[in-house]
C-alpha cells in the first residue's frame, strides 16, 4: 500500500489516541501520540503496516521530555516517527524491548542518560557510562551540572 | 651519553593506542607507517605487544572507561617508555574540554613527552614531532 | 678447545653474520617495497635497546621457566653452528657431530620459542604457541625426509665433512633430480623453519598481537631475536653443505660460497615478499600434501639412482 493509504489506516484506528500528524515531506511524516498507546501503535506498525523498528531518540525539551520512534517502511520509502511527550514529573512509557530486539539498548542508553524509566525491561543495565559514575545523575538533561570535584575544565592559559 | 639511550633512540619500536578517538589521528598514524613516509629509515618498526614497546603513541580524548585501561598498559610498558600525545584531542581534549566524559588531559593521567598539535596532524608533522622528540631525549641527557 | 671454538665460530661469527643476513633480508624488502631500508648497523642496535630495557615477569607465568627458554633456544643454535662451522671449514679435531646431531639441536629453537609462549600465562600466547605447534608437527617429517636424500646419494654415510667431500668429486646433489627436488622440499621447510611468511601464522602479528613471544621484554626478547637471526645463516649455511656441495675458502671458492649464501638469503625474502600468510589448516595440509609426497619423490629417485 502507499503512503497516503497507510496514514488513512493509521488514522482510522487510533482515531483518540493521536494528537497531531505532520507531514514534513513525501517520505517523511511525524505523529505525535500519548504515552500509553505506544505498544498498540508498535504492535499495529510492525504487523499490519510492513514496517521496521529503526531506532529511538531522547531529547530533553526545557519543559518536557520527548522520544522519537523511528518506523521505517522500505517498498515506499516512508519513515514514520511517532513523537511521545513525556511530562518531567512522570518520566515513566512502556518498553518496546520485548516486541523489537533492537529497541532493548537504546532504551537502556535512553535510561542512563536521560532518566526515562521504561516498564517491563527485561535487562536495565549501565551501557555507555562508566561503573563509577554516580546514581541520579543524568548528563544529557538539560540541568546536568558538574558534579567531579577532579574535573580540570580550564585549559590553563 | 650512555649506550643504552643511545640505542634506544636509534632504534624505537613504537606501539599505537587509542583512547576512544574519532580515528582520523589514527589513520595519519598509519600513513606514516606506509613506503611513502617511510619510518623504518630510522629503524622504528610497529610493535604488536606493549611490552616490545619503546614508544606509546597516544590518541584521543581519554574518557572515564579508557583512562583505567591506559594506565594499566602504561604499567606494562617495560621503562624507559617513551610516552607521544597525538592531536588535538590528546593535548587538552580540544573540543570536548567539557564534556562530561572526559574529566581530565591525558598528562594528568601518565607522563607525556612530547605533544604533535593538529587535527589530525599531517604524517610530515609526526614524523617532525618524533624527530623533536629524540633531540629533546639526546639534550636531556647531556 | 672445544669451547674455545664454540665461542668463537658457534656464537661470535655466527652472530656476524646472522646479523648481517638479516640486514640484507630487511634491505631488499625495503627496496622491493620502493622504499629507503634501515642502516647497515640496525640489527645490531635493536638487540643492544633490547638489552638495555627491564625485564618483567608477568603474574601467571613460572620465572624459573619463563627466564631459560630463549637462553635454552639461543644454547641450541650456537651448538647447532659450532657443528655446521667445523664440518664447513673442516677443521681438524674430532667432534662428535654429524647430520642427525645438527638436525636434532636445529629444531629446538622453534620448540623453545613454543615452550616460551605456553608457560607465559597468557591465553594469546597460549594460541600462538598452540600454532607453532602444529606447524612443527606438520614441516618436520618433509625436511628430514629431503636430508635423507644427499645420506643416499653419498653412500649411506652421516657425516657432514663426508657428504661435503662427497659433492666435491662427484658434483654437486643439486644437479641430480632427486637433489634438486629435495633443495625445493628443504627451501620451503626452511622457510617455516625461520618463522617468516607465509608460515609466520604463529606470530601473526595483526590477528594475535606477537603470538608466542608477547609477554618477553627486555634481554628475554634480545636472544630470541638473536637467536632467530643466527637461525638465517646457520640454516642456509647448513643446505649448502648437504645439497650445494659445501664451503670452499680457498681462492675463487670464496666467491662461489658467498653467492650460494647471499641466494638463498634472497631467495628466502623474495618468496617473504611475494606471498599472503597461510591459515594453520592450510600450512599443515600443504606440508602433509604436496610436499611430502615430493620429498617421497626424490627419496624414491635416489634410491633408483637418479
Amino acid at each position: 500500500m502507499n503512503g497516503n493509504d497507510l496514514l488513512n489506516g493509521i488514522r482510522d484506528k487510533f482515531k483518540d489516541d493521536i494528537t497531531n500528524v505532520f507531514e514534513k515531506s513525501e517520505t517523511r511524516v511525524y505523529i505525535d501520540i500519548t504515552a500509553e498507546s505506544i505498544v498498540r501503535f508498535a504492535n499495529y506498525l510492525f504487523r499490519d503496516a510492513g514496517a521496521r523498528f529503526n531506532i529511538a531518540s531522547g531529547t530533553d525539551a526545557r519543559d518536557h521530555m520527548e522520544i522519537l520512534y523511528h518506523f521505517i517502511v522500505e517498498e515506499i520509502n516512508l519513515l514514520i516517527s511517532l513523537r511521545v511527550k513525556l511530562d518531567k514529573s512522570k518520566l515513566e512509557i512502556q518498553s518496546l524491548a520485548n516486541l523489537f530486539e533492537g529497541a532493548n539498548w537504546i532504551e537502556r542508553e535512553m535510561n542512563e542518560m536521560l532518566g526515562i524509566t521504561f516498564h517491563g525491561h527485561p535487562d536495565m543495565r549501565r551501557l555507555l557510562l562508566s561503573d563509577d559514575w554516580p546514581e541520579g545523575v543524568y548528563p544529557l538533561r538539560c540541568d546536568y551540572k558538574e558534579w567531579d570535584p577532579n574535573a580540570i575544565r580550564d585549559r590553563g592559559v | 651519553m650512555g649506550l643504552k639511550i643511545n640505542a634506544l633512540l636509534k632504534s624505537p619500536w613504537v606501539f599505537h593506542l587509542s583512547t576512544g578517538s574519532c580515528n582520523n589521528c589514527d589513520i595519519e598514524v598509519l600513513d606514516c607507517l606506509t613506503p611513502r613516509f617511510d619510518i623504518e629509515r630510522f629503524g622504528m618498526l610497529l610493535a604488536g605487544s606493549i611490552r616490545h614497546a619503546d614508544v606509546l603513541l597516544v590518541t584521543g580524548s581519554c574518557n572515564r572507561q579508557s583512562s583505567i585501561r591506559l594506565k594499566e598498559i602504561y604499567k606494562q610498558a617495560p621503562k624507559p617508555c617513551l610516552v607521544v600525545a597525538i592531536g588535538e584531542c590528546a593535548l587538552s581534549r580540544g573540543m570536548f574540554i567539557h564534556s562530561y566524559n572526559c574529566p581530565v588531559p591525558l598528562d594528568k593521567i601518565i607522563p607525556v613527552d612530547v605533544y604533535i598539535p593538529g587535527c589530525p596532524p599531517k604524517p610530515e608533522a609526526i614524523i617532525a614531532g618524533v624527530v623533536k622528540l629524540i633531540e629533546k631525549v639526546k639534550a636531556d641527557k647531556k | 678447545m672445544i669451547i674455545a671454538y664454540t665461542v668463537i665460530f658457534g656464537f661470535f661469527a655466527t652472530a656476524f653474520m646472522g646479523l648481517v643476513a638479516s640486514w640484507i633480508d630487511r634491505k631488499v624488502t625495503a627496496r622491493v617495497q620502493y622504499r629507503v631500508g634501515p642502516p647497515l648497523h640496525q640489527p645490531l642496535t635493536d638487540i643492544i635497546k633490547l638489552l638495555g630495557k627491564e625485564t618483567m615477569i608477568p603474574q601467571g607465568a613460572s620465572p624459573v621457566l619463563f627466564l631459560a627458554m630463549p637462553v635454552i633456544g639461543l644454547a641450541s643454535v650456537v651448538l647447532a653452528s659450532t657443528v655446521v662451522w667445523v664440518n664447513a671449514i673442516s677443521l681438524d679435531i674430532s667432534l662428535i657431530g654429524d647430520l642427525v646431531v645438527a638436525v636434532y639441536l636445529l629444531t629446538i629453537p622453534s620448540v623453545s620459542i613454543m615452550l616460551g609462549g605456553f608457560v607465559s600465562g597468557n591465553p594469546l600466547a597460549s594460541l600462538g604457541a598452540s600454532r607453532e605447534m602444529k606447524l612443527i608437527l606438520s614441516y618436520e617429517l618433509p625436511f628430514i625426509l629431503a636430508l635423507a636424500v644427499p645420506i643416499i646419494k653419498s653412500g649411506y654415510t652421516i657425516n657432514l665433512s663426508a657428504i661435503a667431500a662427497y659433492q666435491a668429486q662427484n658434483g654437486i646433489f643439486a644437479g641430480s633430480p632427486s637433489g634438486f627436488i629435495a633443495l625445493l622440499v628443504g627451501i620451503i621447510c626452511m622457510q617455516a623453519k625461520l618463522g617468516l611468511v607465509p608460515f609466520d601464522v604463529a606470530e601473526a602479528e595483526t590477528e594475535i598481537v606477537g603470538g608466542p613471544l608477547i609477554e618477553y621484554s627486555g634481554p628475554g626478547l634480545a636472544m630470541y631475536k638473536l637467536m632467530k637471526n643466527m637461525l638465517l645463516f646457520t640454516l642456509p649455511v647448513f643446505l649448502m653443505i648437504v645439497f650445494l656441495g659445501g664451503v670452499n675458502l680457498k681462492g675463487w671458492g670464496i666467491l662461489s660460497t658467498i653467492g650460494k649464501f647471499v641466494l638463498l638469503v634472497a631467495l628466502v625474502t623474495v618468496i617473504r615478499n611475494t606471498n599472503p600468510r597461510l591459515r594453520v589448516d592450510q600450512a599443515v595440509r600443504f606440508f602433509w600434501g604436496p610436499v611430502t609426497v615430493l620429498a617421497v619423490i626424490a627419496v624414491i629417485l635416489a634410491l633408483k639412482g637418479f
